[in-house]
């Protein structure tokens, strides 16, 4: 009894912990692999009547797990690009360019104290930011990333999308309310007047998109805009997109509408009780958000995932490894090695000063290169969701590079003028644009 | 507002586009160090060698390389050791109040009884009309200076600087190197001088006094003009 109590105060916390949880974890592993193997087939029975809703869980999943490299990439878009604008070079120390300071950031966040202060209303302030956090991964769930790459397609998406984009003021002024916090509050309130200001013209400047599409299916509205890039609905809604752009850019919080949480006015508007994760949320949120929006204006006016120019010749790659038989074997094992040396040699022939394994080295790089190109250019080629993956990102990206840039221009606006330019000029021009796009169309079904 | 309306914000965006693209003026401090400004001569300070000894020997070369002429030195401690003070005058302007001239055994001037004497410089001009005002002849124009005023006033010193065109710094540096220049008069005369000079009923107790003794030849009674 000594020797395992001098053995157990000898164990440290995180050996403690460990020691109580090694046990558990060989039980569970064993029970799961018991569970698996004695009730294997009428689970797998149950998943498949099930699909459906298994689709759904795995969607909701991935979307949730793609948002946290989105936000870091785009935080450090952000840190850098705003550096290089203001001629500094920004983050460069953790990783290859700097480009893992954002996680580095949120492991800060993630360790930092989560502190409740007295007086908040614990539930409330606990949901807040997972409110905000869900609205944008709900909203992101309908966004088709390339051609049936999308969480849930559905004949209201575009519905869904703003119904649930707009829940992120809930979770605003759920913040602002539970804080105990005059300023919290007043932030929260000024936030969510913000949000439901700029919400009416930036539904209404879709609303000329779906007359014109005749859906308000997401899909169907980015496969109307196949073929060149003159199909794309920016040419047909030029001022719906000029709409949509501001608007999204308030409703995401961006510069130079960035009141809701304006870091250098002030204290940090609905947020200000906030710390440590929690905080982190809400702007993890607001990244999210920024890719969002941008996804959406790509997806709704700029063609989504289809290119912006249809493939000029036909392609069949009828291109089958199974009837390649021990080839492919002998493609898999030998040709990385074959590339390596191939690119190796002209290195090593060409200058005694590169010794054989510099060489190598330098070969196994360049046949890496070599067999990625050939891969991607295959996959661009031969499937049609990877190319459409690769607009589409580029696209969005652009428009988050664009967002990024007008940060590090643009002064923030005053809440007056904030509210006087929704009201006074974005609502009425939203309701021109609606006029316009439906007198065209009956003049047009009236022409044909 | 402008002519088109958003011309502002997209000359803005332009800016930012363009700063986005051009050389970024960032030091990496630690791997990377500039070269010091050419006039950047670090902080004045004296070193002193491994006895503690202070190293200076106040040879003025440093005052002399002075571009601004900022660099003065001088003083004695209240052990009559020759005591160094550096930097400009103004940052040791301390050893001017009085308690630190006592403290230095120098004589401690008294507003009340030292009126301001404005220092003649014709008889410096002559001097240097003389001497072709050239700074090589110093030595012997800082002693013809003392000879005709009795020491060497600070307004003579300036006045042989701008006409001579050598730096003050070094004039004050020759002229404290030899031992038979000072800038003060001598305190005997000047102060008996001056005593008397502010006692007006002196000189008819003196002539009392010499009429009683039917003499006038006491020691230490200063020559009279």
């Amino acid at each position: 009894m000594t020797v395992i109590s001098r053995g157990w105060d000898r164990l440290t916390l995180p050996g403690k912990v460990l020691f109580l949880l090694i046990p558990l974890l060989i039980v569970a592993t064993v029970g799961l692999v018991a569970v698996i193997v004695l009730l294997g087939q009428p689970i797998l029975d149950t998943l498949a009547a099930n699909l459906p809703i298994v689709r759904f869980v795995l969607a909701v999943t991935i979307v949730l797990l793609m948002t946290i490299p989105t936000a870091f990439l785009i935080i450090y878009m952000e840190m850098k690009i705003i550096a290089l604008m203001n001629l500094r070079i920004g983050p460069d120390r953790v990783g290859p360019f700097g480009s893992l300071l954002s996680v580095v950031h949120g492991l800060k966040v993630l360790m930092k104290e989560d502190f409740t202060p007295t007086g908040v209303d614990p539930i409330v302030f606990t949901w807040a930011p997972v409110v905000v956090y869900l609205a944008s991964v709900m909203a992101l769930l309908v966004v088709p990333f390339s051609n049936g790459i999308v969480g849930q397609a559905f004949n209201l998406g575009l519905l869904y999308f703003f119904a649930i984009s707009g829940l992120s003021v809930v979770g605003l002024l759920m913040a602002g309310w539970s804080s105990y916090n005059k300023y919290s509050l007043l932030g929260g309130l000024r936030s969510a007047a913000q949000v439901v200001s700029y919400e009416i013209p930036l539904t209404l400047s879709v609303v000329g998109l779906i007359l014109l599409a005749g859906t308000m299916n997401i899909d169907t509205i980015v496969r109307n805009q196949a073929g060149w890039f003159t199909d794309w609905y920016v040419f047909q809604q030029p001022l719906g997109v000029l709409i949509f752009f501001i608007a999204a850019t308030a409703e995401a919080n961006r510069t130079p509408f960035d009141l809701t949480e304006a870091d250098s006015e002030i204290v940090a508007g609905f947020a200000t009780e906030y710390s440590g994760m929690r905080f982190g949320f809400f702007f993890f949120a607001e990244y999210v958000n920024v890719f969002i929006i941008s996804a959406l204006l790509v997806t709704l006016f700029f063609g989504g995932w289809n290119a912006p120019f249809p493939w000029p010749w036909p392609v069949e790659l009828s291109l089958d490894p199974g009837s390649m038989g021990i080839g492919l074997l002998l493609l898999i094992g030998l040709g990385p090695v074959v590339l390596t040396l191939l690119f190796a040699t002209p290195f090593w022939l060409a200058s005694s000063r590169i010794k054989a394994w510099q060489a190598l080295i330098i070969g196994f790089v360049l046949a890496n290169l070599f067999i990625v190109t050939l891969v991607g250019a295959w996959a661009y080629v031969g499937l049609d969701w990877v190319a459409g993956i690769l607009w589409f990102m580029f696209k969005t990206y652009g428009f988050v590079f664009t967002f990024v840039w007008m940060r590090g221009t643009l002064p923030r606006v005053r809440i007056d003028q904030l509210m006087d330019f929704a009201w006074k000029w974005l609502l009425p021009a939203s309701l021109l644009n609606l006029f316009i796009t439906a007198a065209a169309l009956v003049v047009v079904k009236g022409l044909r | 507002m402008s002519l088109i309306p958003g011309l502002g914000l997209a000359k803005g965006m332009a800016l930012t586009l363009r700063r986005f693209f051009e050389p970024k003026v960032t030091i990496m401090y630690p791997e990377e160090r500039i070269d010091v400004p050419p006039k950047f001569r670090g902080r004045l300070q004296l070193l002193y060698d491994e006895w503690g000894t202070l190293k200076c020997e106040t040879c003025f070369q440093c005052a002399q390389a002075c571009p601004i002429e900022c660099i003065d030195m001088g003083g004695i401690d209240t052990r009559g050791r020759y005591h160094v003070h550096w930097g400009a005058a103004e940052t040791y302007g301390e050893r001017r109040e009085e308690s630190a001239l006592r403290r230095s055994g120098r004589p401690v001037p008294d507003p009340a009884f030292r009126p301001f004497q404005p220092v003649d410089l014709g008889e410096l001009d002559r001097i240097l009309e003389d001497h072709d005002h050239d700074p090589a002849d110093m030595l012997q124009i800082l002693e013809e200076t003392q000879a005709a005023y009795g020491y060497l006033p600070v307004a003579a010193l300036k006045r042989i600087s701008h006409e001579t065109g050598a730096w003050y710094a070094m004039i004050y540096g020759t002229a404290s190197y030899y031992a038979h220049l000072r800038f003060e008069p001598a305190a005997s005369t000047e102060q008996a001088q001056e005593v008397a000079d502010h006692r007006p009923l002196e000189a008819t107790y003196l002539a009392a006094l010499d009429a009683a003794l039917g003499g006038s030849d006491r020691p230490g009674t200063p020559a009279r003009a």
